[in-house]
């Protein structure tokens, strides 16, 4: 089978998809085998002193306006992510897994893009799968990211049926593990 | 090194903690940034500043760690460097105009200013050093748990040409 130089690949795409591939392929450098990606973690971060969330009010791709405040009484994963960045779009699939495992007894995800526009974004959903589900919020001047004090993309967070934050993950996440969702599973319904 | 693109990959492991840069080859830097609203000449100036797609990554460091990289040396032609920080660039990319959409994709794109990761936690982001193409120098990075500081070297690590 005939594999194209990279270089040549990126050059001969559209923008988009070249940044896709060609981003996606800096993330994997290393020896070029998928293998040597650096793996998503297979584990949350339990906060030990929970604080109540942020807010975060924001308009989804289909100019729906949601409120983190109206979700109290579920579990709320909230991931901040773009659709460069190489972890995000690896671990976004396991979010919707996770999501169709868990919305029925309580979950609900929220995923902000960060700084980037709805045709970006639109575009790039087409493209995973399985495609995401749940709500995807445009943070397009990344003050969101801001008021919840995230760093580095991606960055998610767990808020309990109270509103307060008490699970975070920093970095590319395998989040329908069984060891992670073993850590989720208190704070939902039971089948 | 990587078969298709010719990047290098300079790895280390220590105390827990897995350090890796990976050479971003100008082509690919400015591909991304010119994407994102550069113009040409702006993103040249970062292509050619020696950049790194860094990881750090606690595997198992004995509790959480945590790191700023003004705490981080580039030891080249027998000196010791800071590295250039994030808002050194962001300053320049304002002076010379660059929209503001392309400057919070350059923002969000580096490797974190400043980071605390559990075990499992991890990041990658853009790095520069901005030494000279074809340089080489070593990174001694540094991070702290529980107010002790630890320290992970990589040397001989080379910019793209």
């Amino acid at each position: 089978m005939f594999v194209a130089p990279i270089d040549r690949i990126c050059k001969g795409l559209p923008v988009l998809p070249a940044l896709l591939l060609c981003l996606g392929t800096v993330g994997a450098v290393g020896t070029g085998a998928a293998a040597d990606l650096p793996p998503l973690s297979h584990r949350l971060t339990v906060i030990e002193d929970p604080a109540p969330a942020p807010p975060l009010r924001l308009e989804d791709i289909d100019g729906v306006e949601h409120d983190i405040a109206d979700l109290k009484g579920r579990l709320v994963l909230v991931n901040f992510w773009a659709t460069w960045c190489p972890p995000c779009r690896r671990e976004m699939p396991s979010m919707e897994r996770l999501y169709q495992q868990l919305n029925a007894r309580g979950l609900t995800v929220l995923a902000v893009d960060v700084g980037e526009d709805v045709d970006t974004v639109f575009a790039f959903t087409g493209q995973l799968d399985p495609p995401p589900t749940f709500p995807l919020l445009l943070d397009t001047d990344s003050s969101a990211a801001q008021d919840w004090d995230v760093k580095g993309l991606p960055t998610s967070f767990v808020v309990d049926p109270e509103g307060r934050v008490i699970i975070r993950a920093v970095g590319g996440t395998e989040f329908d593990d069984a060891a992670a969702i073993e850590q989720l599973l208190p704070f939902l319904q039971k089948p | 090194m990587d078969p298709q693109t010719g990047a290098s990959t300079f790895e280390t492991q220590a105390h827990g903690v897995t350090l890796s840069l990976t050479q971003l080859l100008p082509d690919q830097v400015r591909a991304f940034y010119v994407a994102r609203g550069f113009d040409l000449a702006d993103a040249n100036v970062f292509a050619e500043a020696c950049v790194f797609m860094t990881v750090l990554r606690n595997d198992a460091a004995p509790g959480e760690i945590d790191f700023r990289l003004t705490d981080w040396e580039v030891r080249y032609d027998g000196a010791t460097r800071s590295l250039p920080p994030p808002e050194n660039w962001l300053t320049q990319w304002s002076a010379r105009g660059v929209p503001d959409a392309a400057m919070l994709a350059f923002r969000w794109a580096q490797f974190p200013a400043e980071q605390s990761y559990a075990p499992g936690e991890w990041n990658q982001g853009m790095l520069a050093t901005g030494l000279p193409p074809g340089s080489r120098f070593d990174l001694i990075a540094r991070w702290t748990i529980a107010d002790q500081t630890y320290e992970g070297r990589l040397d001989d690590v080379r910019c793209t040409d």
